[in-house]
C-alpha cells in the first residue's frame, strides 16, 4: 500500500469478534402443557389454581413426557381384564384436548387393517408410563384427516424402536402431504375453516375455488376473539418451574 | 367441574364449592318460629352494605358481622345449637358423608312448551301449517275449562331445587373447598345451600362429625386436604391390578 507521508499505514485494530450467546437464545424456547392454560371464562382463578397443584402433584410421581401432535407415542395402561394386567398401545397423537385434569390425547393406529383410535387421559392412574417413540411435528394441529387419508399414513410399527433424538432443540416439522382416499370424506377438509395444510388436495381447481365459498376473512380481525395468553403463561411458567423443583 | 379417580381407577365428575364468609346470624327458638325444630339463620359472602336501608341491617349488627348476601334457615336440634356470630368453615363436613345441596337453577326466561315441559310438538312437514312446537289440545270436550297447574309456556328456571345425596369426596381446609359428586343446580359462582342428607339410605352414615360445628379455635389441627378412602391421591403411584 502506498502511504501518505513515507510512514508506516496508521494501525487499525482487526474487527471485534461478534460473540452470538445461543445458550440465552436457546432457553427463549420452552415447552408448556396446553392443559395449564385456563380458558376465558368467568370462573374464579382459585379453581385453575388447586387444580394445577394436583396436576403438579402427579407430574412429580409420574413423567409426562413433552410432546405435540404427530408424534408416535407408546402408553402401558393398567388393566384388570388382560392377561398380563397391562396393555400397551402404539400410535400417532392426532389430537390433544381438555384442559386441567380432564386433558386428553387420542392415539391412532392401524391393526390388521383396521384403523383404531384410543382416547386416554394425561393424568389417569391406570397410565403406567408414555414413551415417545418418535418426534416430530406436522403441519397441523389436528390430524383427524388421517381417518380419510390412506391407511399406509396412520401405520406405525407396533414394536418400533425409540428414534434416538439429535439436538435437544427444535422438534423437526414434517412436512408430509398426506394423500387422501377418494371422497365422500368425513369432514369436507378442503373448507377452510380447518385450515389445513398437511394434504395433497388432488380436487380439481373448481372444486378447490368453490370451496373458498365458506372462507370468513374478518375472523382473524375480530377484537372480541382475541386471548392473548402470553401473560398467563408466564406467570404459569415459573409457577410451575418452581413447584417442580422442589 | 373437574374429574376424580378411585383407587380402582374409576373416574367419577365432581363439583367444587367453597365455604366463603359464613357466619351464624341468630337463633329461633321453636316456640318462636312455631315449627316443630329449633332454627338457625345463617349467612354467606360478605357484600357492601350501602345498598340496603340501615333497617336490613339489625340482624348482621346484633352478631357483630357484615352484611351478607344470602340469609338461609336452618332446622336445627337442640343440642346443636351454636351461639351467633361463630363463623362456619368447610372442615364442618367430612369426605364419605352424603350431603343435599340447593340452588336457583339457571334461569332461561321465558320459554315454549317443548323446552319447558319437553312436549313433542308436530313433525316438520306433511301440510303441517304454523305449528311446529306448539302444545297442540289443552284440555276436553266434557271438562269444558282448563284445569289448574295446566302445562304450558312461561318462564323457565331461576327457582330453587335440590340435589340429593351426593357424597363428599374431598374437604380443603386451607381454601374451605368442598368436592361434591356429580352436579349441583345453578351457575358458576352461584350460592348454594349445602344440607346433611335427608334420604333414609344415608340416615346413618355419618361416623363422628364435628358435633355441632368445626371451631377453628387452634385445638384440632387439620391437614390442608381430607381426603375419602377410596379416592386415588396423586401422591401415590400409578394403580395397577394385581
Amino acid at each position: 500500500r502506498v502511504s501518505s507521508d513515507g510512514k508506516p499505514p496508521k494501525f487499525q485494530p482487526p474487527p471485534k469478534p461478534v460473540i452470538i450467546d445461543r445458550r440465552t437464545q436457546k432457553e427463549e424456547r420452552r415447552f408448556l402443557s396446553p392443559e395449564f392454560i385456563p380458558p376465558r371464562g368467568r370462573t374464579d382463578p382459585l379453581k385453575y389454581y388447586i387444580e394445577r397443584k394436583d396436576m403438579i402433584q402427579r407430574r412429580k410421581v409420574f413423567n409426562i413426557p413433552e410432546f405435540y401432535v404427530g408424534h408416535v407415542l407408546a402408553v402401558t395402561t393398567a388393566d384388570p381384564h388382560a392377561s398380563d394386567k397391562s396393555k400397551r398401545f402404539v400410535g400417532i397423537c392426532i389430537q390433544r384436548g381438555g384442559k386441567g385434569l380432564g386433558a386428553t390425547f387420542v392415539l391412532r393406529n392401524v391393526i390388521e387393517d383396521q384403523g383404531v383410535e384410543i382416547c386416554y387421559e394425561l393424568y389417569s392412574p391406570r397410565i403406567q408410563a408414555i414413551e415417545v417413540l418418535k418426534l416430530e411435528k406436522r403441519l397441523d394441529e389436528n390430524l383427524m384427516y388421517l381417518r380419510d387419508a390412506l391407511p399406509e399414513y396412520s401405520t406405525f410399527d407396533v414394536n418400533m424402536k425409540p428414534v434416538p433424538r439429535m439436538d435437544h432443540e427444535d422438534i423437526p416439522v414434517n412436512k408430509l402431504q398426506v394423500r387422501m382416499k377418494p371422497k365422500p370424506w368425513s369432514k369436507r377438509w378442503e373448507r377452510p375453516k380447518y385450515n389445513i395444510k398437511g394434504i395433497k388436495f388432488e380436487l380439481p381447481e373448481h372444486k378447490m375455488k368453490a370451496a373458498q365459498k365458506w372462507s370468513q376473512p374478518w375472523l382473524e380481525f375480530d377484537m372480541l376473539r382475541e386471548y392473548d395468553t402470553s401473560k398467563i403463561e408466564e406467570k404459569i411458567r415459573k409457577e410451575l418451574s418452581e413447584e417442580l423443583e422442589k | 367441574m373437574m374429574p376424580i379417580w378411585t383407587k380402582s381407577g374409576e373416574k367419577h365428575a365432581v363439583t367444587l364449592l367453597k365455604v366463603q364468609d359464613c357466619h351464624v346470624l341468630r337463633y329461633v327458638s321453636k316456640e318462636e318460629s312455631g315449627g316443630k325444630t329449633a332454627k338457625l339463620l345463617v349467612g354467606g359472602k360478605n357484600v357492601s352494605p350501602f345498598s340496603k336501608p340501615e333497617s336490613a341491617h339489625e340482624i348482621f349488627k346484633e352478631a357483630g358481622v357484615p352484611r351478607k348476601q344470602k340469609v338461609t334457615t336452618f332446622n336445627v336440634t337442640d343440642d346443636a345449637i351454636i351461639k351467633p356470630g361463630t363463623p362456619l368453615y368447610a372442615a364442618h363436613f367430612r369426605p364419605g358423608q352424603f350431603v343435599d345441596v340447593t340452588a336457583k337453577t339457571v334461569g332461561k326466561g321465558f320459554q315454549g312448551v317443548v323446552k319447558r315441559w319437553g312436549f313433542k310438538g308436530q313433525p316438520a312437514s306433511h301440510g303441517q301449517t304454523k305449528t311446529h312446537r306448539r302444545p297442540g289440545a289443552i284440555s276436553t270436550n266434557k271438562a269444558a275449562k282448563v284445569y289448574r297447574g295446566k302445562k304450558m309456556p312461561g318462564k323457565m328456571g331461576n327457582i330453587y331445587r335440590t340435589s340429593f345425596g351426593l357424597k363428599v369426596w374431598r374437604i380443603n381446609t386451607k381454601h374451605d373447598i368442598i368436592y361434591v359428586n356429580g352436579s349441583v343446580p345453578g351457575h358458576t359462582n352461584c350460592l348454594v345451600k349445602v344440607r346433611d342428607s335427608k334420604l333414609p339410605t344415608y340416615k346413618d352414615c355419618n361416623k363422628n362429625p364435628p358435633f355441632p360445628t368445626f371451631f377453628a379455635d387452634g385445638d384440632e389441627e387439620l391437614p390442608e386436604d381430607l381426603f375419602d378412602e377410596e379416592i386415588f391421591q396423586f401422591t401415590d403411584p400409578s394403580v395397577t391390578f394385581a
